[in-house]
This record gives C-alpha cells, sequence and structure tokens, in this order.
C-alpha cells in the first residue's frame, strides 16, 4: 500500500537493464539454452519410422529388439501392434537416420531366432539376448517405402550378398528335396531355398543360389541330380551301400557336375533340372529333350511270363522305350487261330534313336519303318537273370521274313517279331537253385540238431554226471580196502611170518649145522687119517664124505630165502598198487590212514615185533656168519684132507677108478663148499637181504 | 523467551540504524560499505538475493524435470537391462512388497525436493507479501529448509554406491542413469537457491508498516 511512493522514487535511479537484474539469471537461460539445444539435436538426430509387417511377433519386445544390418544395430522397435483386421502384427522400427536413405522398396526383413536344424545351429546368440530382426538392403539409394512385409524365415537370396541365382526343377516323375545344401565334390557350394509346386502340379521348383566364388563351375551344359538319401546295390563286387555324406543322408542335398566342358558363364535366373541321379545326370547331356512317344505294338506267340508293364525296350542295348501295357490278345482273323497271344503295346521315346536331323514321332516312326523293312524285328529277352524278367529287345535279323511297318493314323503300328531268345540260363539258374533246393539241407539240420540234442541229453545225463560222484565212491572203497582189517593185518601177518622165520633161524642156529658139519669133517679128516691109514677104506669114506656133502647141499635155505622174498614183495606189491597211486586225493587220506595204522602198530609193539625181528634175523644172520667164518678152516681142512688124500692116491698110484670116484667126490665137496661161501657171502653182504629178498 | 511472532516487540538491527557483517558479525553503524575488520563488503539487505532465488530456484526445477522422466539406475543382468525412473523403482519396490523402502524413496527424493521447491518458493513471495505465517515460523522454515537441502542428495549417494559395487562384469551392473546427473544438479541449485535468500528480509515485511524501506 505504502510501496506507490517508493516506486516512483526507485525506478528512474536503477535505470540500467544489466544493473536491475541480477547476472545469476544466466544460469536459468543457460540451462534452457541447452535443454532447447538437446531436445532439437535429438529431433534432428532421429530417423524415419519404418512399419514391418509379421506374421506374429514372437520375441519382439518394444524398445528392446534391434533392426540389424550385418549385424549392426540400425534401429530399435518402437511399437508393436496388431493390423485392423488382427490378422498380423505391425512393428514400427525408428531407423537410424544414416542408414535410412537405403532402405527402400527392395529392403527385405526377417527376424532372426535360434534355430536347430540338420545342417546345424543358427541365431544362437538370440538365446540369451532375445531376437532381433534382420534388414537387407542394397547400396543404392531408391524409392522411400515406409511400410514392408517381413519374411517368415531367413530369405535364401539377400539383397546385400552376391551370387548366382538359379532355379531347380524336377525333372518328370522326379522329386526334390528342398533347403538342402548344394555340394561340389563334397563342399558345399551353394543352397536350394524352399520349393514351390507349379500351378499345374507336374513339377516342383525351388530357387536356389550359388555362392559368388563358385559361380564359375556352373555352366548351361551343368547337370544337377539328388544327393541325399543312400543307394543299396548287389553286383559283381558285393553288396555295395553308397551315400555322399551324414548330411545328405540326414537333410537331403543336391550335387551337380559339368559333364562337358564350354557353354559359358549362366544368367541369374536360369532354370535347371534335377535327376534322379547321376547316371540319369550323364546320360540327359546326349540325349536331345525327349518329344512326345510313339506307341508300336507287338503280338508274341509265345506266352511267355516275366514281360512287365515298364520293362525297357531297347534297340542295340540301348533302351529306347518301355512296355506300356501287356494283355493277351485273341483274333482268329488275323491270326488263323484262337489261341491266346501275348500283345504288347511299346512307348518309343525318338529322342533316342538318335536321329540325325529334326526328332519328331513322324520321323521315327519312319525310321523305324526303313529299319523294318531291312529286317529290324522285336524278339522276348531275358532283362534279368535272376528276376526271370523279360524285355523286348529290337534285333536285325538276316533273311527275315518280309514284313511291314504299317503306318496308319487310327491304328497302332505293330511291329513284326522273331523268335524269342528267352535266355537258357534262366532254366539254368532255375535248375541251380533246385539243385540247391534238392540238397538235404534239412535234414542236415535236423540229424545235426539231433546230434547237438543227444549230446545234450549225454552231457546232461544224471549218469554222467554222477560220475565223479562215482570216482569219489571208489576212492572210498580204497581207503575202506587200505582201512580194513586185512590190510591192517598184514604187518601183523608179516610179523608172525617174520617170527616164524626168526624161529627157523634158531632152530637153524640150534641146530648147530655148521659145526655138526665142522664135526663131520672132523670126522671126515679123521677117516682120511684112517684112509691115510688104511687105503682100502678110503672109498668108503668118500661116500660117506659125498652124501654129507650132498646132504649139506639139500638144505633148503635158498629156497626159504625165495619164499621169504616173494612173500615181501606181494605185501609190497598190495602197498604199490595203481589204484593207490592214481588217486592222491585219497591217497594222502589213505596214507594218513596207513601212517596212523603204522602209528597204531607202533602202539602196538608191532615195530618192537619187527625190531625184534629183525634183531633175531641178524642174530641168525651173524650165526650163520659166525659158522661160515668156520667154513674157510672147514674147507682148508677138507683141502688138506683132499691133498692127503692126494698124496696117498699119489703115493700109492693104484686103484684109477678109487682115485677118480674120490676126486668127483671131492669135487663135489668143492662144489658144496663154494654153495656155502656164496651164501655166507651174501649174508655178510648184505643181511637184511634175507628179509627183502634182494 | 516468548515464541517469534507474537512478540510485537522485535526490532531489526536496520530499524536500529546498525548492520552487521556477514562474515564476522562485527556490528557498525548503518551505511559502512565495508567491514572495518574482515574488509568484507557489509549491506544491510541484499536487494538481489530475491533475483538470485528466484533464477536458481528456477534451474532447480527445470533440472527436476529429466530427473523424473529420465531412468535414474540401469540393472543389467546377464539378460535383460532394466533402466527405472525414480518414481517407477520406488512403485516396482513396492509391488515387490518393500513398502518401508518405497516410501524412504519417495520421501527422500520426491517429497523433499518438492517441498523445499514449495519452501523456497513460499520465503521467497512472502517477502513481498503479506503472509499469514509469522516471522518465526518462516525463520524456522528457512532454517529447516537450509539443514535438509543435503540430506537430497542422499539418493545420489546410492547410486554411487550401487554402481561402484555392483561391476560383475557379464553377470551383472549397476550403472547410473541419466537422471542422476539432473537430480543433483537439481538439488544443487535447490541449495544454492535455499542459501541466496536472504534471511534478514523475512523481518522487513513484518515492520514494513513501520517504515521498513527507510
Amino acid at each position: 500500500m505504502s510501496d506507490t511512493p517508493q516506486t516512483v522514487q526507485i525506478v528512474p535511479a536503477r535505470a540500467s537493464f544489466f544493473s536491475r537484474f541480477s547476472i545469476v539469471w544466466v544460469i536459468p537461460l543457460l540451462a534452457l539454452a541447452i535443454a532447447l539445444g538437446v531436445a532439437w539435436q535429438s529431433y534432428n538426430d532421429r530417423g524415419p519410422v519404418i512399419e514391418i509387417v509379421f506374421e506374429n511377433g514372437a520375441g519382439i519386445a518394444e524398445r528392446e529388439t534391434d533392426l540389424r544390418y550385418r549385424d549392426i544395430s540400425v534401429g530399435v522397435v518402437e511399437d508393436v501392434e496388431f493390423t485392423d483386421d488382427l490378422s498380423a502384427v505391425v512393428v514400427s522400427v525408428r531407423l537410424d537416420k544414416t542408414v535410412a536413405p537405403y532402405v527402400d522398396a527392395t529392403s527385405t526383413f526377417w527376424v532372426v531366432r535360434p534355430e536347430l536344424t540338420t545342417r546345424g545351429i543358427s541365431g544362437l546368440d538370440t538365446v540369451l539376448s532375445g531376437v532381433y530382426i534382420e534388414g537387407s538392403w542394397d547400396n543404392e539409394i531408391g524409392a522411400e517405402q515406409t511400410r514392408f512385409k517381413g519374411l517368415s524365415d531367413t530369405p535364401l537370396f539377400r539383397s546385400d550378398q552376391d551370387g548366382l541365382q538359379i532355379a531347380l526343377r524336377t525333372t518328370p516323375g522326379g522329386s526334390l528335396t528342398d533347403n538342402s545344401p548344394i555340394l561340389f565334390r563334397g563342399i558345399e557350394v551353394g543352397r536350394v531355398g524352399k520349393a514351390a509346386i507349379s500351378r499345374e502340379g507336374n513339377f516342383a521348383i525351388a530357387e536356389a543360389v550359388i555362392f559368388e566364388e563358385h559361380t564359375n563351375l556352373i555352366t548351361p551344359r551343368t547337370r544337377f541330380w539328388d544327393a541325399s538319401g543312400f543307394t543299396f546295390s548287389v553286383g559283381a563286387s558285393g553288396a555295395e551301400i553308397d551315400f555322399s555324406s551324414f548330411a545328405t543322408l540326414v537333410s537331403g542335398g543336391i550335387t551337380f557336375d559339368t559333364f562337358v566342358s564350354g557353354g559359358g558363364r549362366v544368367q541369374d535366373g536360369s532354370v535347371f533340372e534335377v535327376y534322379a541321379d547321376k547316371a540319369a545326370a550323364r546320360n540327359s547331356i546326349f540325349n536331345a529333350s525327349e518329344v512326345e512317344t510313339i506307341e508300336l505294338r507287338v503280338v508274341f506267340d509265345d506266352n511267355i511270363s516275366g514281360l512287365a508293364v515298364d520293362a525297357p525296350v531297347e534297340l542295340s542295348g540301348l533302351k529306347i522305350g518301355k512296355v506300356e501295357s501287356v494283355a493277351g490278345i485273341i483274333d482268329p482273323d488275323e491270326f488263323g487261330d484262337s489261341r491266346v497271344r501275348l500283345n504288347a503295346v511299346l512307348s518309343i521315346q525318338p529322342a533316342r534313336l538318335g536321329l540325325p536331323d529334326e526328332v519328331t514321332p513322324e520321323a521315327a516312326l519312319a525310321f523305324l519303318s526303313t529299319r523294318v523293312g531291312e529286317g529290324l524285328r522285336a524278339r522276348l529277352a531275358s532283362a534279368s537273370l535272376l528276376t526271370g524278367g523279360l524285355k523286348i529287345e529290337l534285333v536285325q535279323v538276316d533273311n527275315a521274313p518280309a514284313a511291314v511297318l504299317l503306318i496308319d493314323e487310327d491304328i497302332v503300328p505293330l511291329l513284326p517279331t522273331t523268335d524269342s531268345e528267352v535266355s537258357d540260363a534262366s532254366a539254368t539258374f532255375e535248375g541251380v537253385f533246385g539243385r540247391i533246393n534238392n540238397l538235404p539241407i534239412e535234414e542236415l539240420l535236423n540229424s545235426a540238431i539231433e546230434f547237438l540234442d543227444s549230446a545234450e541229453a549225454f552231457i546232461s545225463d544224471e549218469d554222467l554226471r554222477e560220475t565223479p560222484q562215482d570216482v569219489r565212491a571208489l576212492l572210498g572203497d580204497v581207503r575202506q580196502i587200505v582201512t580194513s582189517e586185512d590190510v591192517r593185518n598184514i604187518p601183523i601177518a608179516l610179523n608172525a611170518t617174520i617170527t616164524r622165520f626168526e624161529t627157523l633161524m634158531a632152530q637153524l642156529e640150534e641146530q648147530e649145522l655148521a659145526n655138526r658139519l665142522a664135526a663131520a669133517v672132523d670126522a671126515a679128516a679123521e677117516a682120511a687119517k684112517g684112509v691115510s691109514a688104511s687105503v682100502e677104506g678110503v672109498p668108503a669114506l668118500v661116500t660117506q664124505i659125498e652124501a654129507v656133502a650132498a646132504k649139506a647141499e639139500s638144505l633148503p635155505v635158498e629156497e626159504l630165502a625165495m619164499q621169504l622174498t616173494e612173500l615181501v614183495k606181494s605185501a609190497d606189491g598190495i602197498l604199490a598198487t595203481e589204484a593207490a597211486r592214481q588217486l592222491p586225493a585219497d591217497l594222502g587220506a589213505a596214507l594218513q590212514e596207513i601212517n596212523a595204522t603204522l602209528a597204531e602198530l607202533r602202539a602196538g609193539g608191532a615195530v618192537t615185533n619187527i625190531n625184534a625181528t629183525l634183531d633175531s634175523t641178524r642174530k641168525a644172520a651173524d650165526a650163520v656168519a659166525t659158522s661160515t667164518q668156520d667154513l674157510p678152516a672147514l674147507v682148508d681142512r677138507m683141502r688138506a684132507v683132499l691133498d692127503q688124500a692126494n698124496a696117498t692116491i699119489a703115493g700109492y698110484n693104484k686103484g684109477e677108478v678109487l682115485s677118480r670116484e674120490a676126486q668127483s667126490a671131492l669135487r663135489d665137496i668143492s662144489k658144496a663148499a663154494d654153495a656155502m661161501a656164496s651164501l655166507a657171502r651174501m649174508l655178510e653182504r648184505n643181511p637184511s637181504a634175507l628179509i627183502r629178498g634182494r | 523467551m516468548e515464541l517469534a511472532g507474537q512478540n510485537p516487540d522485535i526490532i531489526s538491527a536496520r530499524e536500529l540504524g546498525v548492520v552487521a557483517c556477514t562474515r564476522c558479525s562485527r556490528v557498525w553503524k548503518r551505511g559502512t560499505n565495508t567491514c572495518g575488520r574482515c574488509g568484507h563488503a557489509i549491506v544491510s539487505r541484499d536487494e538481489k538475493s530475491l533475483q538470485r532465488v528466484w533464477a536458481l530456484w528456477l534451474v532447480g526445477l527445470l533440472c527436476y524435470v529429466p530427473a523424473n522422466l529420465y531412468p535414474m539406475l540401469q540393472t543389467r543382468t546377464l539378460l535383460s537391462v532394466q533402466e527405472d525412473t525414480i518414481v517407477g523403482g520406488a512403485i516396482e519396490l513396492m509391488h515387490h512388497g518393500a513398502v518401508g523402502i518405497a516410501l524412504i524413496i519417495l520421501i527422500a527424493s520426491v517429497v523433499i525436493p518438492i517441498g523445499k521447491f514449495l519452501a523456497i518458493a513460499f520465503l521467497a513471495l512472502s517477502v513481498s507479501r503479506r503472509s499469514t505465517a509469522s516471522n518465526h515460523q518462516r525463520q524456522i522454515l528457512y532454517e529447516v529448509v537450509e539443514y535438509i537441502g543435503r540430506w537430497s542428495m542422499i539418493d545420489i549417494f546410492v547410486v554411487a554406491i550401487m554402481s561402484s559395487l555392483v561391476q560383475l562384469n557379464t553377470l551383472a551392473a549397476v550403472n547410473p542413469g541419466r537422471a542422476s546427473l539432473f537430480f543433483a544438479l537439481s538439488v544443487i541449485f535447490t541449495m544454492l537457491s535455499a542459501q541466496a535468500f536472504d534471511s534478514r528480509m523475512i523481518w522487513d515485511v513484518q515492520s514494513g508498516d513501520e517504515g521498513a524501506r527507510v
């Protein structure tokens, strides 16, 4: 209220604009200027918005999904909405200003998503980062366009890529694998895109691209064929399986080759045919393009099975057509009887005849007509030995009956025939197979099976299985034998025998046979002395001595020893039987048993007995030895007696007979003495031999 | 001491014909241009103070607009990039159930700055027009505004700490958004604006009837 007078005072005093306003106002002005500048710049930098229509918007997000060109982001999705009829999705993309002019009518757009196909994985980076829109356009500025139709798949051709663009078409009746690689010598040199069926449905056609660096491989004479799948063939070299690579086995593939050189470059848009296999592709080079086929008719007298529809028709081994239909025919008017004949309709491809000039059905018929006039005839021939299939051959027959090929508008020309040459090989094969068939393979197999059955039955037989048990039982028996009382009693019996032997030896000792012998010899010596006294008493004495000597000789000492030896041997033999030796497992047990028996024997004093026996034996042997020690003396004495006798005989020198008798008597005595001496030596050397027998 | 504003006996220094140095507080006679002790220029009232207040206030307000429109924080994880504005982030936190934290963010980043703008504007207006608020209330308001101004920077601190701590290369990263710069500028300019206000003018209007502009 009271400000008015003051204002009047102040305003004139502060006339200067700058002194009235603080310098600080520069700051908001500056800020405003900067803000406006930034706003204008960002507005100025904005590129145009284009709209891309996709079938669906899977993965596309506003302000996140990029538009990329050569994998560099050149724009971002600003908006995603539906078309008015909800039939598609419209994606608005704000382009970078720099590339905007290039995005013209030639541009294509598609969504890059992770893809897993037989030829690999693509777009893997989009798994993490999300999908993006890939754009492709050429490097020329063209007419501006703001609405595009997005592709549903990654396109085969990209306008920023070079390469030869061709189309591949199937041959009539052929097939095509689309979305597959084009391989050359195993290297991927191109791709086949999606195939489409022609409007008439008679072939499929697919666009294909040959990469820029391989375009020189393609000439107009290049032939393509399907390399997918595999072929399995059985031929002379055995079974053969053939496929070009695993990739083509799985996903299919097309390969090509240029069989003949020349032909120059191929323009974009050329159409090539895809043949079924390499052979067909190669053949196609030399064949003129096929024209309409001509039909011929052949009637065969013989009704031979094996001729089927599509069987080849060959001229000099070259297939020129095929059998269209086969039917029986009865035509009494034409053939004169009512037999059933084989009527085959052939379709001949004129292009295969190799006609020199223009290839037309008319020219082909004219050519055939001429040839028939020269003797060309049709005949049935074996196509395959194994299957017995037949084919029709056109052959030149010399001296053939004249015939003509009737050519008329309405009728199918009838080709004259000649004798069929159905190979006997077929029959031979049949025979071979028949013989093979007749082989008693089944019986053989049956026999084998029976044999195997029997063997199995034998092996699984209870008896055979029980054999080891029998063996075990046998061993048990053997053990029983060994442990039986009889065997155990053997040593006892032996003991008894030895005891008896001992007794015998003792008796022998008691008898003091040697002493008596000595006494006898003494007596003989005295007798000899008596002889020296009276020569007449000598023969009687000699006779007595002889008798005594004979008696001494006939003592059965050796025989006794022999018997004893055999006894011991038999005992030994029992212990060393094959059974006991061959069954080592139970032998141990048996031996243990024997051992136990021996232990028992030892415990039972048998050993003591044996020892005693042996002692007795030794004593006996000693006695014998001592007695034999006397033997030399006896012999000496006898020799002395004999010497005396000798001297007496020599002294008296009469009665030669007596002398001879006395000499023989003395020789006998000498023998007896020798026998005694050898017995004595033997006993002396080895007294135990008396027991062991050696 | 009685409550300020209800005491009509308060007399300003200007009315007593003295002026204090704003730097060293030495009181001089009115009309002295330079402080004899510290050499600071002495004015009884800063005539251009309000202009500075309004200018800086305007810049602060200008900066506050992009600070709310642009994202404050950019959170990048392996799979996605998330950008949140201040209010948007708070709302999202609220959706996730963290109501307390969302409230703190809203108070620190929205309520307080806006309150400051309003408070400064009110103070600046009240010195030229009569106000229903007493001098004392306005003085307290001014002191509160001055005191609380620096705490608005807490948002910037949070962003700075987060973006320096969470840097796990490809796995996750937190980066300050563009709004953080504008927000910091906004806080700075409002603080400068509050400082530019010459609080002595609060008392002049009250005593204006008694010949404030002598």
